[in-house]
C-alpha cells in the first residue's frame, strides 16, 4: 500500500515538472519585456516596473511593484545608470537570488556598444549626466540583437531543458531584425546627414544607426528644462542651419517644442522611446518601425514644402 | 638466455662427441632457421594489423574534425554575441573599481523660519542649517546590507539618526532590520525630513511622536503577505525598540528600559499604472515612564492617494490619524489627532499644496483656553533638478495655549553624491 502511495507521490512530482511553471521574470522597462516575451514564450511571466508612458529615469515604485520583484527569478534591467530607482527596489524587496552579480540578475548593457562614454571626469553642473555612456542604448538594433543574444543564454543558463528553443528564438529575431535593418536604412538613404533637434539628450542611438544629425536639444543641459534664453539660441540656431524638425519622446512636456515650432515653422515629431509608449507601438521591431516612420513622414512633408 | 644454452650444448657435444655433433649443429640451423621465420611471418601479420589501426585512427580523427568544424561554425555563427555597432566603446571598468565603495550622500536641509511667536525656539528669526545629513550605505555580504544617516545640525550635537543592518533571505521570505532607524509605522514619520511634502512634520507626528519623527534602536521583522487579490499588495511588519520617544514628544515616556512594541499593516491598491491607493495602520504599545509599563497604546490610520498625469504631473493626498489609550495620569486618557494633505506637482519644476492639523495634547495646561493645536499651512515649491529643492511654506497656528502664531519658512534641500531615497 505504501509503495503504491509512493509511486503516486513520484507520479505527481514527475507530472509537476512537466507543467513547470513559466520563469517569473521582472524587467524595469517594457521594452525589455517585450524581449523577453519575445523570446521566452510560455516558459516566461514577464512583467516590468517602469510605466512607458512615463519617464523611465524617475519612477516611484509602489508596495506591489517590490512584491513583483520580491518573488522574481530573473530581474532584467539597463544596468550603467539610467533606472536610478533600481537601488532602493532591490533594496525593499531583499529578493537575494536577483541582487547584482547572482544567477538571477541580468544587465542588459553588458556587451552593448554605448555612445557618449565620459573621457574625463564628471560633475552634477553638467546635469543630469551619465557616468557610464547614454544609457537609452537598446534603441541602436544591432545592440538589439546583442540584448536579445544575452537574454537567451540567460534564461537557457535558468532552464536548460529549453535552451533550444530560446537559441531559436534569439536566432530568428536576429535573422529579422537583419532583414529589418536593411529596409530601413534603405528607406532612410535619401535622408542621410539631415540634421534635427531633439528634446533630451536620449536618441544618439537611433540618430547614429539612421546615420541623421543631432547636436542640440531643447534641454540646454540634460534634465534641465528649456529656458526662453536657450529657445532663442536654438530659434536663430534653426533659421542659419539646415535642420529638418524637432524630436521627443511622448512623455516630455511639449510646450516648449510648439514654441520654437511656431518661430521656425519646424515641425515636431513624436518618437517612441520605449515598447507601449503609444498604443501603435507594440514590440520591439514595431518601435523601431514606428520611429524609422516617423523620420521619413517629416522629412517627406519637408521635401514636400519646400 | 636459451641461445646461450643451446650453443653451450653444442660446443659440448664438439668437444664430447664430434662426429655426432654436425648432425646436432645442422639440427639446430634448422630449427632456428624454422624459429626466424616463424618470427617473420608473425611480423609481418602484426605489421598490417598496426596499418589497419592506423588506417582507423586517421579516418576517425578525420571524421571528428569535421563534425567539430561544424559545431564551431553553428556555435559561432548563432550562439556568440552579436557584434556591436561599429565603432562604439563597450569599456565599462569604472563600474568595476568603484564597486566596493560604499554609497556615500550628503543632503544639506537649509531652512529659514520667521514667526510672531517669541520664544526663543530653535531655528526661530533666523537661517540655519537645520540638518546635514550624512548617508553611508552598502551591501555587507550575500545575506544583510548597512544603511546609516548622521546627521549634523547648527542645533545641537551630532546624532546618529539611522544605524541599521537589513537581513535578506530569512524563513518563510521574512526581512528584518536590526539598528537605530525609523520604525516602518505610518507615514510621515518613516520618512526624512528631506523627503517630506512640507518644511515640517505634521503637528500629530512632532506633537505625539518627535518634532522629527520617531527614530530609535530595535529590531523589526517584515513580510508581504500571500496576494489573495491581484491588484492588493499587503506588508505587516511588528517590532519591538528601545523605550523612549522622539524629542519634544508625549505619546511615551523618556525611560528607555521598557521596550515599546509596535505592528504596521500596509495595503496597496493598484487602480492603474497611473494611480495608487494606500491603507495603513498602525499599533503601538509602550510606557508613559519607568515606573509603568505599556500603559500607552496608540492606534494610528494613514491614507494616500497618488495620481501621476504624466512624468512631471501628480497630485497626492495624505491623511494621517493617531489616537492613543493612555492609563497614565495624563489629564486626557484619550488624545487624538490628524493631519490631512495634498501636494500637485503641476509642472516639471513647480508645485503646490496645502495642509491642515489638528491635535489634542497629551497634557496640556488646564489654566490654557483649549486643550487642542491647530494649523493651516500652504506651500509652494520649486524644483531646480533632482537634487536641488526650494520650498516656502506659510502657517498659520491656533494654539491650546490661546495663542496665534504666523509662520513662514524658506527651505533648501540640496543633495550631493549618492542620493537614493528608499521605497515608500
Amino acid at each position: 500500500m505504501f509503495k503504491s502511495y509512493t509511486f503516486l507521490f513520484c507520479l505527481f512530482l514527475s507530472s509537476a515538472s512537466v507543467f513547470a511553471a513559466p520563469l517569473k521574470v521582472v524587467t524595469t522597462l517594457s521594452t525589455f519585456a517585450n524581449l523577453v516575451e519575445e523570446i521566452g514564450g510560455e516558459h516566461v511571466d514577464v512583467v516590468n516596473i517602469a510605466y512607458p508612458k512615463f519617464n523611465p529615469h524617475f519612477v516611484q515604485p509602489r508596495p506591489s511593484d517590490v512584491l513583483k520583484v520580491k518573488k522574481a527569478a530573473l530581474f532584467v534591467h539597463a544596468g550603467l545608470d539610467l533606472e536610478l530607482w533600481r537601488g532602493p527596489l532591490l533594496n525593499a524587496a531583499g529578493n537575494r537570488n536577483i541582487r547584482p552579480g547572482t544567477r538571477g540578475d541580468l544587465d542588459l548593457s553588458r556587451g552593448v556598444g554605448l555612445l557618449e562614454v565620459p573621457d574625463r571626469k564628471q560633475s552634477r553642473a553638467e546635469g543630469d549626466i551619465h557616468l557610464y555612456g547614454n544609457p537609452h542604448y537598446w534603441l541602436d538594433p544591432a545592440n538589439g540583437k546583442i540584448m536579445a543574444w544575452s537574454i537567451g543564454e540567460k534564461l537557457s543558463e535558468l532552464d536548460p531543458a529549453n535552451a533550444d528553443m530560446y537559441r531559436a528564438k534569439v536566432a530568428a529575431f536576429h535573422t529579422r531584425i537583419d532583414e529589418k535593418v536593411e529596409e530601413w536604412l534603405a528607406r532612410m538613404a535619401p535622408y542621410k546627414g539631415y540634421e534635427v533637434l531633439g528634446y533630451h539628450k536620449q536618441w544618439p542611438y537611433v540618430v547614429n544607426f539612421l546615420g541623421l544629425k543631432m547636436e542640440n536639444y531643447l534641454e540646454p543641459k540634460p534634465g534641465v528644462p528649456p529656458g526662453p534664453k536657450h529657445l532663442d539660441f536654438l530659434t536663430s540656431y534653426a533659421e542659419s542651419e539646415s535642420v529638418y524638425g524637432i524630436v521627443q519622446a511622448v512623455y516630455f512636456p511639449d510646450r516648449a517644442s510648439k514654441t520654437l515650432s511656431k518661430r521656425t515653422g519646424l515641425a515636431v515629431v513624436k518618437l517612441s522611446q520605449n515598447v507601449g509608449d503609444t498604443s501603435k507601438v507594440q514590440s520591439y521591431v514595431a518601435m523601431m518601425e514606428f520611429n524609422v516612420g516617423q523620420f521619413v513622414a517629416l522629412f517627406e512633408s519637408v521635401a514636400s514644402d519646400d | 638466455m636459451r641461445p646461450i644454452l643451446s650453443s653451450f650444448f653444442v660446443v659440448l657435444l664438439l668437444v664430447v662427441e664430434p662426429a655426432s655433433a654436425q648432425e646436432a649443429i645442422d639440427k639446430q640451423v634448422d630449427s632456428l632457421s624454422e624459429q626466424v621465420e616463424a618470427l617473420t611471418e608473425l611480423l609481418e601479420s602484426l605489421q598490417g594489423v598496426v596499418d589497419r589501426q592506423q588506417d582507423r585512427i586517421e579516418a576517425l580523427e578525420e571524421e571528428n574534425a569535421d563534425l567539430l568544424g561544424e559545431g564551431e561554425s553553428e556555435v559561432v555563427e548563432e550562439f556568440s554575441p552579436p557584434d556591436s555597432p561599429e565603432g562604439v566603446p563597450t569599456a565599462t571598468e569604472p563600474r568595476i573599481s568603484q564597486s566596493l565603495n560604499p554609497d556615500i550622500g550628503v543632503v544639506v536641509d537649509l531652512v529659514g523660519s520667521f514667526t510672531e511667536s517669541g520664544e526663543d525656539e530653535e531655528g526661530n528669526d533666523r537661517l540655519s542649517v537645520r540638518e546635514m545629513e550624512l548617508t553611508i550605505g552598502h551591501d555587507i555580504d550575500p545575506y544583510a546590507r548597512f544603511d546609516s544617516t548622521i546627521t549634523l545640525s547648527d542645533f545641537e550635537e551630532v546624532t546618529v539618526e539611522e544605524a541599521y543592518v537589513t537581513f535578506w533571505g530569512l524563513p518563510w521570505e521574512l526581512q528584518a532590520r536590526a539598528g537605530r532607524m525609523r520604525p516602518k509605522v505610518g507615514k510621515a514619520t518613516a520618512l526624512h525630513r528631506d523627503e517630506l511634502d512640507t518644511v515640517d512634520e505634521p503637528l500629530v507626528v512632532q506633537r505625539y511622536l518627535g518634532i522629527e519623527g520617531l527614530f530609535l534602536t530595535g529590531v523589526e521583522v517584515s513580510r508581504f503577505l500571500p496576494q489573495f487579490i491581484e491588484p492588493l499588495s499587503q506588508e505587516l511588519t511588528l517590532g519591538v525598540m528601545e523605550g523612549g520617544i522622539g524629542e519634544d514628544g508625549s505619546l511615551f515616556g523618556e525611560t528607555r528600559r521598557h521596550p515599546t512594541y509596535f505592528g504596521h499593516l500596509k495595503n496597496s491598491w493598484d487602480f492603474s499604472p497611473a494611480t495608487n491607493l494606500e491603507l495603513g495602520g498602525t499599533y503601538l504599545l509602550g510606557s508613559s515612564d519607568e515606573d509603568n509599563r505599556e500603559d500607552v497604546q496608540a492606534l494610528g490610520v494613514d491614507l494616500s492617494l497618488r495620481r501621476n498625469f504624466a512624468s512631471s504631473r501628480a497630485l497626492k493626498w495624505q491623511s494621517e490619524l493617531y489616537a492613543q489609550d493612555r492609563d497614565d495620569a495624563a489629564i486626557n486618557k484619550s488624545p487624538w489627532g490628524y493631519y490631512s494633505l495634498v501636494d500637485y506637482r503641476f509642472a516639471s519644476r513647480w508645485g503646490l499644496g496645502g495642509r491642515y492639523d489638528w491635535v489634542e495634547l497629551v497634557n496640556p495646561d488646564p489654566a490654557d483656553s483649549d486643550d487642542k493645536d491647530k494649523a493651516y499651512s500652504a506651500f509652494v515649491t520649486f524644483y531646480q533638478s533632482e537634487f536641488a529643492r526650494l520650498r516656502v511654506q506659510y502657517q498659520h497656528a491656533d494654539l491650546a495655549t490661546g495663542e496665534r502664531d504666523n509662520r513662514f519658512f524658506f527651505q533648501g534641500t540640496f543633495a550631493v553624491g549618492v542620493h537614493k531615497h528608499k521605497i515608500q
